[in-house]
């Protein structure tokens, strides 16, 4: 059985030593001095108040449920968590409202009021001797910042406000709020809410508070040698900056009557002294202003600064470099051969679909986009060439060595200029002007830039007077208005003949230079689109002059280089135009339209703005379109013939090709096949246009009029059939050298073979023995491609990627886990769950606090109440009480009157 | 007959014998007159039995043999009136307690009523179609009804006639539907020009109640039992097709065109509806048909066929037939087949081996071709087929891919896939290490032949599986950039589950054009390249001298071919 309470507190007392034996005065006053007994002091209180809580059982609030088992949380035994003590924690918020609350209820409504402003007031981190030195040294700095209030040399900001001889100055009192709140450490992790923040002020405020009665003692007490000590340092200290300050304000005096000295002397002798010579001042309006500025610089050390700013921009400044050696003949040759070859790879890069290394980052994203909506759409061209696709080996051209002609073509500056002599058809004519004019022109352009391009008509008017004082022909006019459409442009060339047409184009070129006037450039945008237009109409003429449209192309061409946007509007247009119009029957003028896209745009790009639509054109043509006449079959072979030169570089695969030159073949044919020759669709023309000659025919090269009209007489017919027999067959013949390369080829080419050996068995006449030859030697070249395939071929190796990792299905463990805390991969979730949570839990702990405020202002409301009523009810009590006494007084004089009458009586 | 009214009649009917023939001549007076005169008989027809021998007046007046060109309608309106007025007095109804001349002149009006029905006939049959340019105008503020056509008009009487006829006659139901519709029925069949008479008789009658419809089935079914032209076919089907709202099971019949007191209770039963459609159908389908009849047929074979046929077993014949056709028919009847076999157990032997012979050098360019790729599709789905069936039917894909338009290669390849996807053992046709170290350093001496047979029929045996696909290899670089990326799909990793083949199957060329080309002006997001040399010579020979006589240079292949001069 434990003892009773009684002996256990006093057993408590006794082991904590707050009760002890008697100390004797010796001792005492020992403790005294060295200051234990402040320590003892608050040891004892601690001790006190943790018997006081082991005492009261009702304190101590137990959690209901029992805690668990070891064994089943990875917690721990959590001895703390449980036993909160509710009493101490609602006393504690009841003296906090009572702190702060109450204050604000009791100073709502009012007015004024007192402030302690005093420094450290509100620090509860100082102790009260510390507030007090501190405040001690403030002081005396002030004092020695300045010598006298009335010192006007001083700045008047110390010039304060006092009170009783005491500073008042705000911003203190701001600056201990605001250690005040870095310091709270305790709760300033989290984030403190308006309440909290009040809470801690107030926990603080109370600490103090809880302090105070030992600090009151203090303030009595004597202080401490240390403390006297240090005071007595701080004084010296003092007075020695006071005798350093006086020191130096006396050689400065001293130095004041130095520089008047002379002046004295002056006023002593009486006379004036001859006035000095400036020679400063008159060298500076000759010489550079800016140095005179630095010179006469308010302070030399001003120069000084701004000269070693100078010398360090020097050293930044770039360096002169020396310029350029001219170059010899074969350095321009090879710097050419360079830039050619440059260029060339770009063009296979293009055609691999790779970026061209310095031109625009943003080509993959158009390639990409230009797919089809679907999202398999990853093109991994680096893949492809891995795997040694055709396109990967190429050698680059042997076009190195170009003419003077093309190369100045390509110097941006200088094509617009030349290039329109260059283009002229009558080459030999110009021979010497070209010189002349570029001398002419280049020296307008200096002229151009020296005069700010003002005289601009008569340089132009120079380069076309020499034109066409050269050109031999004085019936042409010199000048001609730019043209806005095709039909003007019809108009102006109306009766010139072919010859001068390229001359006009030159002149309006030259006329409309984009240096000459800053609209120029958007005419000769909208003037190429026109030559384009041209070319189409021309071939469209019944008698087209191909070398007009040569040379209107080679202009278009040099336009494109200044106007690519304008020119390959215009080709899109024309395309556009087939599409919707004519898709299926060609016209000669479109392909007049699609060889000019041969060689006016790169034809071997993976992805072109102009030739891929261009491609599409022609395949769908040749895919699709009825075969029923000669002059189809005859545009057929151009288109085909065009599908070849457009693959000559990349030397990609068309089937439409294979498909419609077959087909062209079996229709052409002198016998019909009886077996399907292969997996291309055969399609018989409505009428017959088998070869079936009486006579000897052989064959010709075909023109270009054959797409238009065909012969009437058979012999002719006859003629064409078996021209074009032999063009599809030197056509299949070059198609089998391009694509040698390809995996498939002899899946593509053995019903070539087997085509050929069927004409082979059928032009056994006599009258075909020109073709036979033709026919075997193609028969030949494509037997030595196959075997050279079959030797090449091997099993397909398109899977030699790493392999896939599998997905790992192992749950990931976690080291130390912890079930309260969330091991959420996602980041952005967990934070937001975090927040949320902080957010559910703050807004909880706000509405508990509002709560208990409410009830914390309703109960000192009711007590206020209760207080003003027993108030009331006292004085009423003590008014009647008082009337009472009174009127018992008066009652008993009364009887006292009266009994005295009835004596009397 | 009293002989004044003789009289009147012959002299009425003498004046309207001239009438027809004056009629372009004669202004509209004249023909004014002629409808005051049809009135007047009409009316007195009306007033009392004296007048029935106006009927016949009448019925002269229409006059069939002379003018079934261009018959007289208003006199036709004007009989129909008659004639429905004397039914629905109960004229036409014989009882057996009548009087002998009751019946006599019950006779004689049924008799005449034939003879008019029959007039119908030859308007319907013959009636000249355009006659009815005129009408509006003659009869403009006269009668609106008349201005259609002729046979329509006659249409619409007949089928009135019938109408009254079963409403007011009882017990001549059947009698009616099976002698006079039927009568109907091959009139709009065979009549001259009539496309619109049809319409018509579809829109206004066999669509709208069911017991014409009805009716229609078996009059059809009758019809097409016997062997007939193959344009009569044609009106055939698009009065069959016409009707493809099959009713459901819990179908309420409701819409009759002439009802009669005691619902008949094989109008009324969903099953004898779809018995006499699938008899009127049968009955076709058995009949001659012509190749492009066939392909029509199959094509509205599953929609609008195969719901009428309690006992779709019945078109196995028709199916297994067509499929066997070969070419586009094969592709067509393939659908109905696949419906069959899944659905009725029906057990086609070598169904895949002539799927197989399916695929041949047209089937690319062929406008059935996404058709044919969803139901390839279904059919290959299972993962339980054979893998060699499978390679061969890929390898031969991948064959005629070689010769095909951009839009079927990029149905083929995800296709291709997909396949791969569900069958990983035909991966080797992808990927292939040859292990063996002799025939690896034979491969490397001599290299190898496709072990591919492509003209074996049985797909399980062609070897396709030892092969590779290098066609679709080489397809990677199609000159389109876009077939290209797709051809790629198959050398990298198939890192995804499966291509949704819907978003491949209806390309064409136009639609990837208009994808390059856009459809309007629009500005070029990037500067096209431009090829930096400017060539010296497109066309001509142009200073030719100068190179030495040598043409080279881009487009030196061009001139080399053609001659532009």
């Amino acid at each position: 059985m434990p003892p009773s309470q009684l002996k256990q507190l006093k057993a408590s007392l006794r082991d904590s030593g707050v009760v002890g034996p008697q100390q004797s005065k010796k001792q005492k006053r020992q403790n005294a001095k060295s200051g234990a007994t402040t320590q003892n002091r608050n040891q004892r209180n601690a001790a006190l108040q943790a018997i006081r809580d082991r005492f009261n059982p009702f304190e101590i609030k137990v959690p209901s449920n029992r805690s668990k088992f070891d064994a089943t949380t990875r917690d721990g035994p959590s001895t703390s968590a449980g036993h909160s003590r509710p009493g101490v924690t609602k006393s504690l918020g009841e003296e906090r409202r009572r702190a702060t609350l109450l204050q604000e209820m009791n100073t709502r409504n009012k007015v004024g009021g007192l402030v302690d402003r005093r420094f450290g007031e509100n620090d509860p981190t100082m102790t009260p001797e510390e507030r007090a030195a501190e405040r001690f040294a403030r002081e005396s700095q002030k004092k020695m910042r300045k010598e006298s209030m009335f010192n006007l040399e001083e700045e008047e900001d110390e010039f304060q406000l006092t009170h009783l001889g005491q500073g008042l100055s705000f911003d203190e009192k701001d600056r201990d709020d605001f250690e005040m709140g870095g310091s709270d450490n305790g709760e300033s992790d989290d984030e403190t809410s308006r309440k909290r923040k009040r809470f801690v002020e107030a926990e603080e405020e109370e600490e103090d508070f809880i302090d105070n009665p030992e600090g009151d003692d203090l303030h009595e007490r004597k202080k401490s040698k240390a403390e006297v000590m240090k005071e007595v340092i701080a004084k010296s200290k003092f007075y020695k900056h006071e005798r350093q300050q006086a020191k130096e304000d006396d050689d400065d005096l001293r130095d004041e009557l130095d520089k008047e000295l002379p002046d004295l002397f002056e006023a002593l002798r009486g006379m004036k002294a001859p006035a000095k010579p400036e020679p400063p001042k008159q060298d500076l309006d000759t010489m550079n202003p800016e140095r005179a500025a630095m010179l006469q610089g308010p302070e030399k050390t001003d120069a000084e600064k701004e000269y070693d700013q100078r010398l360090k921009q020097l050293t930044f400044d770039k360096r002169s470099q020396p310029t350029d050696r001219t170059k010899t003949e074969e350095e321009k040759i090879e710097e050419e051969a360079e830039r050619l070859k440059k260029l060339e790879e770009d063009r296979m890069k293009r055609m691999r679909g790779e970026q061209v290394s310095d031109e625009e980052g943003e080509e993959e994203d158009d390639d990409k986009d230009s797919f089809f909506n679907d999202e398999e759409e990853e093109s991994d061209i680096d893949d492809a060439t891995a795997f040694g696709l055709p396109s990967a080996s190429y050698e680059p051209r042997p076009n190195l060595a170009v003419e003077d002609e093309d190369d100045f073509l390509i110097d941006d500056d200088l094509v617009e200029t030349r290039s329109n002599v260059s283009l002229s058809v009558d080459e030999d004519d110009m021979e010497e002007s070209d010189l002349s004019d570029e001398d002419e022109s280049e020296q307008s352009e200096q002229e151009d830039e020296l005069i700010n391009g003002m005289s601009l008509p008569a340089a132009s008017a120079a380069s076309t007077a020499v034109a066409a004082s050269k050109s031999a022909d004085g019936k042409l006019a010199f000048t001609y208005p730019c043209p806005d459409s095709h039909d003007e442009f019809t108009a102006l060339i109306k009766g010139v003949p072919n010859e001068d047409v390229p001359t006009i184009v030159q002149r309006i070129r030259a006329l409309h230079h984009p240096r000459l006037h800053p609209d120029n450039k958007a005419k000769l945008g909208r003037f190429s689109e026109i030559l384009v237009e041209h070319v189409s109409y021309m071939a469209n003429q019944p008698e087209p002059s191909f070398v007009l449209a040569e040379s209107i192309l080679r202009h278009v061409h040099s336009l494109a280089k200044t106007h690519p946007i304008n020119v390959a509007m215009a080709f899109r247009a024309r395309l556009r135009e087939i599409s919707k119009d004519r898709p299926l029957n060609l016209l000669p003028g479109d392909l007049a339209i699609l060889t000019g896209i041969s060689t006016v745009f790169p034809t071997s790009d993976h992805f072109h703005a102009v030739s891929t639509p261009a491609h599409l054109c022609l395949a769908r043509f040749l895919g699709q379109c009825s075969a029923n006449t000669l002059s189809d079959f005859a545009t057929g072979a151009f288109a085909t013939s065009l599908c070849l030169q457009y693959q000559a570089v990349a030397k990609r695969y068309m089937p439409e090709l294979i498909n419609y030159a077959l087909n062209a073949l079996c229709n052409l044919a002198p016998t019909e096949p009886t077996k399907g020759l292969g997996s291309f669709p055969y399609r018989k023309s409505e009428e017959s246009v088998r070869l079936a000659p009486s006579k000897k025919v052989t064959p010709r090269k075909l023109q270009f009029r054959d797409l238009a009209t065909s012969p009437s007489e058979d012999q002719a017919k006859e003629e064409l059939k078996i021209s074009l027999v032999t063009t599809f067959i030197s056509l299949l013949d070059t198609s089998s050298d391009l694509w040698a390369e390809k995996s498939a080829f002899t899946e593509i080419f053995t019903p070539v073979r087997e085509m050929l050996n069927h004409l082979q068995q059928s032009f056994k006449s006599k009258v075909y023995t020109s073709v036979r030859d033709l026919v075997q030697s193609t028969l030949d070249k494509i037997n030595a491609h196959l075997d050279q395939s079959r030797l090449t071929r091997r099993p397909l190796l398109l899977h030699n990627h790493r392999p896939l990792a599998i997905k790992a299905g192992i749950p990931k463990f976690e080291e130390n886990f912890n079930p309260d805390k969330h091991y959420d991969p996602d980041r952005e979730r967990a934070e937001s769950n975090r927040l949320k949570a902080e957010l559910k839990r703050e807004r909880k702990g706000a509405m508990r606090e509002l709560r208990k405020d409410a009830s914390f202002v309703a109960r000192e409301k009711l007590r206020e109440k209760k207080e003003r009523d027993s108030e009331y009810e006292k004085k009423y009590k003590r008014l009647v009480a008082e009337i009472q006494n009174e009127e018992g007084r008066a009652a008993n004089d009364y009887e006292k009157e009266r009994r005295g009458r009835q004596g009397k009586r | 007959m009293p002989a004044p009214v003789e009289a009147s009649k012959k002299r009425k009917s003498s004046k309207n014998a001239g009438a027809p023939s004056k009629r372009r001549a004669v202004a509209e007076d004249d023909f004014t007159e002629t409808l005051s005169t049809i009135e007047k008989l009409e009316n007195e027809i009306a007033e009392s039995r004296k007048h029935y021998n106006n009927i016949s007046t009448l019925i002269s007046m229409l006059d069939v043999e002379k003018s079934a060109k261009k018959p007289e309608l208003a006199v036709a309106v004007s009989l129909c009136r008659v004639f429905s007025r004397l039914m629905a007095a109960g004229n036409f109804a014989e009882s057996s307690r009548a009087a002998e001349n009751e019946k006599i002149i019950t006779a004689w009006l049924k008799e005449r009523c034939l003879e008019y029905q029959r007039a119908l006939l030859a308007i319907m049959r013959e009636a000249d179609t355009t006659s009815q340019v005129c009408e509006p105008r003659l009869y403009r503020g006269v009668k609106v009804k008349l201005t259609r056509n002729p046979q329509i008009t006659a249409l619409t009487l007949s089928m009135r006639i019938i109408k009254e006829r079963i409403t007011h006659i009882p017990g001549a139901e059947n009698a009616v539907w099976s002698t006079n519709f039927k009568h109907i029925v091959e009139a709009v069949i065979e009549a001259q020009d009539g496309q619109d008479l049809q319409t018509e008789f579809i829109e206004k009658f066999v669509k709208e109640f069911e017991d014409v419809r009805y009716h229609t089935f078996g009059e059809i079914a009758e019809y097409a039992s016997i062997r007939r032209s193959s344009d009569v076919f044609d009106s055939l089907v698009a009065i069959l097709s016409a009707c493809d709202d099959v009713p459901g099971d819990d179908h309420e019949f409701e819409n009759f065109f002439a009802t009669p007191g005691g619902k008949n209770k094989r109008l009324t039963s969903v099953n004898s509806h779809k018995k006499r459609a699938q008899e009127a159908w049968l009955a076709i389908l058995r009949n001659n048909i012509s190749q492009a009849q066939r392909k029509s047929l199959l094509r509205i074979m599953v929609h609008h066929i195969e719901p009428w046929f309690s006992r779709p077993e019945l078109l196995m014949d028709f199916l297994t037939d067509s499929y066997n056709f070969g070419g586009a028919t094969s592709l067509l009847a393939l659908s109905g087949l696949f419906y069959l076999i899944q659905e009725k157990n029906l057990d086609y032997p070598q169904f895949y081996a002539k799927l197989y012979s399916l695929l041949d050098a047209d089937l690319l360019h062929s406008k059935h071709r996404s058709r044919f790729f969803r139901l390839l599709n279904t059919f290959l789905a299972s993962t339980h087929l054979p893998a060699a069936l499978i390679a061969s039917f890929l390898k031969r894909l991948a064959r005629l891919a070689l010769n095909a338009p951009p839009s079927a290669i990029v149905v083929i390849v995800p296709f291709m896939y997909n396949i791969f996807k569900n069958h990983p053992t035909c991966t080797f046709m992808m990927h292939r290490e040859i292990r063996d170290k002799d025939l690896a350093a034979d491969i490397e001496a001599a290299g190898m032949d496709d072990p591919f047979d492509p003209t074996e029929k049985d797909p399980t045996r062609t070897g396709a599986i030892e092969s590779s696909l290098w066609e679709i290899e080489t397809l990677q670089s199609h000159y389109h950039p876009n077939v290209a990326a797709i051809a790629r799909i198959i050398s990298e990793q198939f890192t995804k589950q499966q291509y949704n083949l819907e978003d491949f199957l209806d390309h064409t060329y136009q639609g990837m054009v208009e994808a390059e080309l856009g459809t309007g002006e629009k500005p070029l997001r990037k500067v096209p390249v431009v090829e930096y040399q400017i060539p010296k010579r497109i066309f001509t020979d142009r200073l030719l001298a100068e190179d030495g006589g040598v043409d080279s240079g881009p487009a030196a292949f061009m001139r080399g071919l053609w001659d532009f001069s």
